[in-house]
């Protein structure tokens, strides 16, 4: 039998089902919390950070990533504090400076209220948020990608560097990869990456109603898990 | 490699996947370096994923993926050795072995590596040859070192 808790989140009362996780909830109520590396039936590694919320204990808030927040009986949480914005937006813009050339990232960034990116565009084609990965072993078993190597060095590999038949080329890892779709007017040079910016005006809505999801059209490029 | 000497590090070890680091420690010990057949044995072995193992090795310094020379020439480059000299140490080695820090000499007698740290700062700067500290070098004590444990070299650079 399904059990549940009862919690807040921004102000709001919950019933949510026990063992989900904080993001799950705002998911499923519709409360809008910007997520790159979760994806639904897949293990949570927190790896892109994006999802972060404040969890407030004793009256101190601490801030953490909802995706691996459990919900507890009595919880609360605020998912939209300026502290949390200013926090959200300065992890969007450098995702953006990491990997300007990804629709998914720059629709990512323009979600989370960045308007300009102040650090060096690096044009990788990885944001290490580890889809490819976990949906390769934790889906299909197969086990044909993972992390190798550390620190700077850290990359998604198949083993000894080339793909063995471990890959079932089922092709979902791709799929899943927020790399796979350029900017929509095309691939931008090295020297010329800049933030697109062009669909701003999805945020018009999204800003007068900050908590609640708007359906916005950038959740749908960046594979937000409400579509 | 001698596929006995593996199986002797596998034994008793096999099916149990946590033991996943002390045969790697081993294989490196023993081998000077992880190779890949060692890691396809190692994961039929163990039953441990195959790229699990090659993230593992990959991951961590004290493992080589690639052979490494009969000798290894660590220095430490950590901050207190750098600011006793370890830079002016790390081109005395490079120069004289022709080899850049993670590169072994063709001959494979020698292996070139930089580290952060190796707890002795007081005693910086820090070099070790093959587990072996050696405080306070400098360029000309390290240079002797290299040639001692290089015979044949030393025959044709011994003139200066
Ligand atoms: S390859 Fe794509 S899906 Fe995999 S970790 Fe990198 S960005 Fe994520
Ligand atoms: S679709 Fe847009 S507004 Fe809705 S939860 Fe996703 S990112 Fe937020
Ligand atoms: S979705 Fe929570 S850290 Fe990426
Ligand atoms: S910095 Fe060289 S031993 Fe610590």
């Amino acid at each position: 039998m399904l059990q549940y808790v009862n919690m807040k989140i921004d102000g709001g009362d919950f019933r949510a089902t026990k063992g989900s996780s904080v993001l799950d909830v705002a998911i499923e109520y519709g409360i809008c919390i910007p997520h790159l590396c979760h994806v639904p039936n897949l293990s949570e590694i927190g790896a892109c950070r994006l999802c972060i919320v404040e969890h407030v204990v004793n009256g101190r808030s601490k801030v953490t990533t909802s995706c691996t927040l459990l919900v507890k009986e009595g919880m609360v949480i605020r998912s939209n504090t300026e502290k949390i914005k200013k926090l959200r937006r300065n992890i969007a813009e450098l995702l953006v400076a990491q990997a300007p050339n990804s629709r998914a990232i720059q629709d990512i960034a323009v979600r989370c209220g960045v308007k300009e990116v102040r650090y060096p565009f690096r044009n990788e084609n990885c944001v290490l948020c580890g889809r490819c990965v976990r949906v390769c072993s934790e889906l299909f078993g197969a086990k044909a990608i993972g992390f190798v190597g550390r620190g700077k060095d850290r990359r998604v590999e198949p083993p000894f560097g080339v793909l063995s038949d471990l890959c079932k080329h089922c092709g979902t890892c791709i799929d899943l990869c927020p790399m796979t779709f350029n900017p929509c007017e095309g691939y931008m040079k090295s020297g010329e990456e800049h933030l697109c910016g062009k669909c701003e005006s999805q945020m018009l809505l999204a800003d007068n109603l900050p908590e609640s999801c708007v359906w916005c059209e950038l959740g749908e490029g960046f594979q937000c898990s409400r579509y | 490699m001698s596929p006995e000497l593996l199986d002797s590090i596998l034994e008793g070890r096999r099916s149990q996947p946590h033991q996943l680091i002390e045969v790697l420690h081993d294989v490196q010990e023993h081998y000077g370096y992880i190779s890949e057949d060692a890691m396809k044995t190692i994961s039929n072995d163990l039953g441990v994923p195959l790229i699990e193992i090659y993230g593992v090795a990959s991951f961590y310094k004290a493992f080589s993926l690639k052979p490494r020379g009969k000798n290894v020439i660590t220095m430490c480059t950590g901050t207190a050795c750098h600011v006793r000299g370890a830079k002016p140490l790390l081109n005395q080695a490079t120069s004289q072995l022709g080899v850049q820090p993670g590169e072994t000499t063709q001959d494979g007698l020698f292996t070139i590596e930089k580290v952060n740290c190796l707890g002795a700062c007081a005693f910086g700067p820090i070099v070790t040859e093959n587990g072996d500290y050696h405080h306070d070098m400098s360029p000309g004590k390290l240079r002797k070192l290299i040639k001692s444990l290089h015979p044949t070299r030393t025959e044709e650079t011994s003139h200066d």
